[in-house]
């Protein structure tokens, strides 16, 4: 039984969910950009198990079942995005991605 | 409950500066390991808000295999894991981007109500149930993207292939 109240962990997590941002937005290495992209997917999660436990008798664990698929889904990602860092490491030779421009006209 | 109150600030802080330091932090090595710590750190804010199998689940998923693909990650595509990042400049857009965006997403949260609420417990067998039958397709879609995954991947570093 927990005295705090669910604003806090909601702000916690756009806090988190702003870090991720600006970490997508500025860095330029895929590996960093993937981190960034995970911290932002777990702010995500972190909302639905906050609405999950304080949504009170009845329906809240379907909050936790999302979070549950989402953390495998973050899992996926990060191994095709991995995937991505080595295919893209061969044919160019380096894992940033400004670098990364074959698709431009 | 001053004790639980004390345990969300200071893992709240942990979180915030963890993952801003995975960030700021010019090795990439370093990255991962902070990046690694901050995925334990939110598995102790889920037993705090009451989800233990979740917890686990961050523990195995996240700082177990997440963190691991990443090492390899880099152990693969450098020569030398250690060198620095180049220093990237922190722009003033996307700091304004970031910022908006938890003005936007706070605001948005004040509407739930700020009281204190018992969270309610749960069983591990309420929430299996819940997963396997009543959003059993979800899971089953889950492990189709997976399936769909490891082929894209396989795909993807398969030799001979420029």
């Amino acid at each position: 039984m927990t005295a705090i109240p669910p604003v806090d962990f909601l702000a916690l997590s756009a806090i988190l969910l702003g870090i991720g941002l600006f970490g997508i937005l500025t860095r330029r290495n895929f590996i960093l950009l993937l981190i960034s992209i995970e911290i932002a997917m777990n702010a995500a999660i972190l909302n639905f198990v906050v609405f999950a436990a304080y949504s009170g008798t009845g329906g809240g664990i379907g909050g936790q079942a999302v979070a549950v698929v989402l953390v495998g889904l973050a899992a996926t990602e990060v191994a095709v995005g991995l995937a991505i860092v080595l295919a893209l490491n061969r044919v160019r030779g380096s894992i940033n991605v400004a670098e990364a421009t074959t698709l431009r006209q | 409950m001053i004790l639980e109150e004390a345990a969300f600030v200071a893992l709240g802080g942990v979180a915030i500066a963890t993952a801003l330091l995975a960030l700021l932090v010019r090795e990439l090595v370093h990255t991962i390991l902070w990046v690694a710590v901050f995925f334990v750190d939110l598995a102790a804010i889920y037993f705090l808000l009451e989800a233990p199998f979740l917890g686990v689940l961050q523990l195995g998923v996240y700082a177990g295999a997440v963190t691991i693909l990443l090492l390899f990650g880099v152990m693969v595509t450098r020569k030398r894991i250690f060198s620095r990042e180049a220093a990237t400049g922190i722009g003033p857009v996307p700091l304004a981007l970031a910022l908006l965006v938890i003005v936007l997403v706070g605001t948005a949260a004040s509407v739930v109500p700020s009281s204190a609420q018992p969270i309610r417990p749960y069983d591990v067998t309420d929430l299996s149930s819940t997963l396997f039958v009543t959003d059993g397709g979800w899971l089953l879609l889950l492990g189709l993207t997976m399936m769909g995954a490891l082929a894209g991947a396989i795909y993807l570093v398969r030799e001979g292939r420029e």
